[in-house]
């Protein structure tokens, strides 16, 4: 773990060194006499030797010091990007949450009468949810519910009317990746001849499901609630950027589009420790769902 | 062949998807030939011409006849990301083999390398490369394929780690094979299957890739059709000419779905081991 964040460092540190001429002038543009350029180079460090720049910027980086946006001068990239985390991860979260609050009983339904009403439901979603893009299913709830029936707001942000759309289109593929892991992975246990032994000493179907078929499901069901956070956070790319949500998708969009090269640089290592974070939070689940996992 | 032939239960939803998707290829390759239109002629006295006898779809918000830009954007669409997957799955299947089969170093020092391309969530590879290299068709090519290979080496990894220990490996040498010959003519053909299978299944989220660059505008540059960028074109246009929005859609969507399904179907006559409970 600790060389690949020390990786991803090198890479992020060489990415801004892809800027077509440095920093300085893009700040100056065409004002600015040789001389103030030079002191802007000297004070940002840029007259250093590579090496001793990286160990600087790692340093930055350990004091959450990411530097100033080139696209709006003067403005901290901290200060940019501090409420676009916190929506997005409040977009993702509740997507997330609501594909697995409806993903997983209509999962368990579907294994539990395979061939049946919800089953086949359950198949058409998962293939609508895995085949459909993201801005494809957007521009089908717009064109529905906020242009035909006039329910909901196109775009934007701050009231609660705002969450539905983007929660709802961020949810999709979540929800349906959820359901066809639980359909196979519960369908796959209910022949297990332990599930045959607790029917025949007369458990319920209820506590067969609940107490045997899940915690046996449970880790291939963490698994793709995990993947399933991670789509929902590079869905948000499309997604906020159509319901103009002004979270991390939309500010990594525009930065590349802006070439604003700091603030890249920063969206690229939060969205690193987020995937890292989420990977340790699961292995960590891994343990405490199944006893039989141990990290020594 | 005959051997997955006869394996084979065809169902319809692979019929059906080979169905659509060579109905789709047709268009794509034959309209843009006879098609009267441009794909970039501006018509400004045509624009939104709705269904008619010339405009077998109608037109954009340009004027530009939709059905040629469907079809145009289709076959961009298609080869970028035939193209892509191809790269890919060379790039991976020899990554694949060489880490499985030299095992120590190699092995250590190319999986690391593919930890680092995993780690990175796919989409945001994608803008990266293609955002900050520019939005060429080729460079498009190479980020695809740069997001892809490493899980397909990953796979043929673990296949050629298995394959190595096998008797005709070691019967081979025996004979005096060397290295390069094992991997050439043993270990590749034993993994030509699996590899055709990934690759198969790769394509559909391949295009899907492809079209979310493009609808952000980081990816097939206009006036150049593609359906991402023509549902983002059409977004503005939502309200009053829905038409140039769902076209392209329906045809996207036709088409990863088609591809899903004869993804399954190749990997269920192919694969055994893969088939679906």
């Amino acid at each position: 773990m600790v060389p690949l964040v020390l990786g991803t460092t090198l890479l992020v540190f060489a990415l801004g060194r892809l800027a077509p001429g440095d920093p300085v002038q893009i700040l100056f543009g065409d004002r600015g006499d040789a001389a103030a350029i030079a002191r802007g180079r000297a004070q940002l460090g840029l007259d250093r030797p590579l090496a001793e720049q990286y160990v600087r910027f790692l340093g930055r980086l350990g004091r959450l010091d990411l530097g100033v946006s080139y696209a709006y001068p003067g403005k901290p990239v901290g200060e940019l990007l501090a409420g676009a985390v916190s929506t997005s991860l409040l977009l993702g979260m509740l997507a997330v949450t609501l594909a697995l609050a409806i993903g997983l009983p209509l999962g368990i339904a579907s294994a539990l009468w395979p061939g049946g009403l919800i089953d086949r439901l359950t198949r058409f979603v998962t293939l609508v949810g895995i085949a459909v893009p993201f801005f494809v299913v957007a521009a089908v709830l717009v064109l529905l519910f906020s242009l035909r029936l006039g329910w909901l707001p196109v775009s934007g942000w701050g009231e609660l009317r705002h969450l539905v759309l983007p929660v709802v289109v961020l949810m999709l593929r979540p929800m349906a990746y959820i359901m066809r892991v639980t359909r196979l992975a519960v369908s796959q246990i209910l022949v297990e001849d332990f599930i045959r032994t607790a029917r025949a000493k007369g458990l319920g179907p209820g506590a067969i499901v609940l107490r045997h078929a899940l915690r046996n499901a449970a880790i291939t069901i963490a698994t793709t609630a995990g993947l399933s956070l991670s789509l929902a956070f590079t869905g948000a790319f499309v997604t906020e950027t159509i319901f103009a949500v002004p979270g991390m998708g939309r500010a990594t969009v525009t930065a590349i589009l802006q070439r604003d090269y700091p603030t890249i640089q920063a969206v690229v290592m939060l969205y690193t420790f987020l995937f890292l974070a989420l990977n340790l939070i699961l292995d960590c689940l891994y343990a405490a769902l199944d006893p039989r996992v141990r990290y020594s | 062949m005959s051997v997955a032939r006869r394996r084979t239960h065809i169902d319809s939803r692979t019929v059906g998807g080979v169905a659509v998707l060579g109905v789709l290829i047709v268009i794509s390759v034959l309209v843009p030939l006879v098609s009267p239109y441009s794909y970039r002629t501006q018509r400004l006295d045509e624009m939104f011409g709705g269904v008619s006898g010339q405009h077998w779809l109608g037109t954009d918000h340009l004027g530009r006849d939709l059905l040629t830009r469907v079809a145009y954007g289709g076959g961009i669409s298609f080869l970028v990301s035939g193209t892509a997957v191809l790269v890919q799955t060379v790039v991976g299947v020899a990554v694949g083999l060489i880490a499985g089969y030299f095992g120590g170093r190699t092995d250590a020092a190319l999986m690391r390398l593919t930890d680092v391309i995993l780690a990175f969530p796919p989409l945001l590879l994608l803008l990266l490369v293609t955002g900050l290299l520019g939005p060429t068709l080729l460079n498009i090519v190479l980020a695809l394929a740069l997001s892809g290979w490493a899980s397909m080496a990953r796979q043929i990894r673990a296949e050629a780690l298995t394959l190595r220990t096998r008797d005709f490996v070691a019967a081979a040498r025996a004979l005096g094979a060397t290295d390069g010959v094992i991997v050439r003519r043993h270990l590749l053909a034993n993994i030509a299957t699996i590899a055709m299978v990934r690759a198969s299944l790769d394509v559909g989220p391949v295009i899907l890739s492809e079209s979310t660059l493009s609808f952000l505008g980081i990816g097939i540059q206009p006036p150049t059709p593609s359906w991402g960028a023509m549902i983002a074109e059409g977004f503005s246009h939502l309200r009053t000419h829905p038409a140039l929005t769902v076209i392209p859609s329906v045809a996207l969507s036709l088409a990863v779905l088609a591809l899903t399904f004869v993804g399954d179907g190749l990997t269920e006559a192919l694969d055994p081991r893969q088939r679906r409970r």
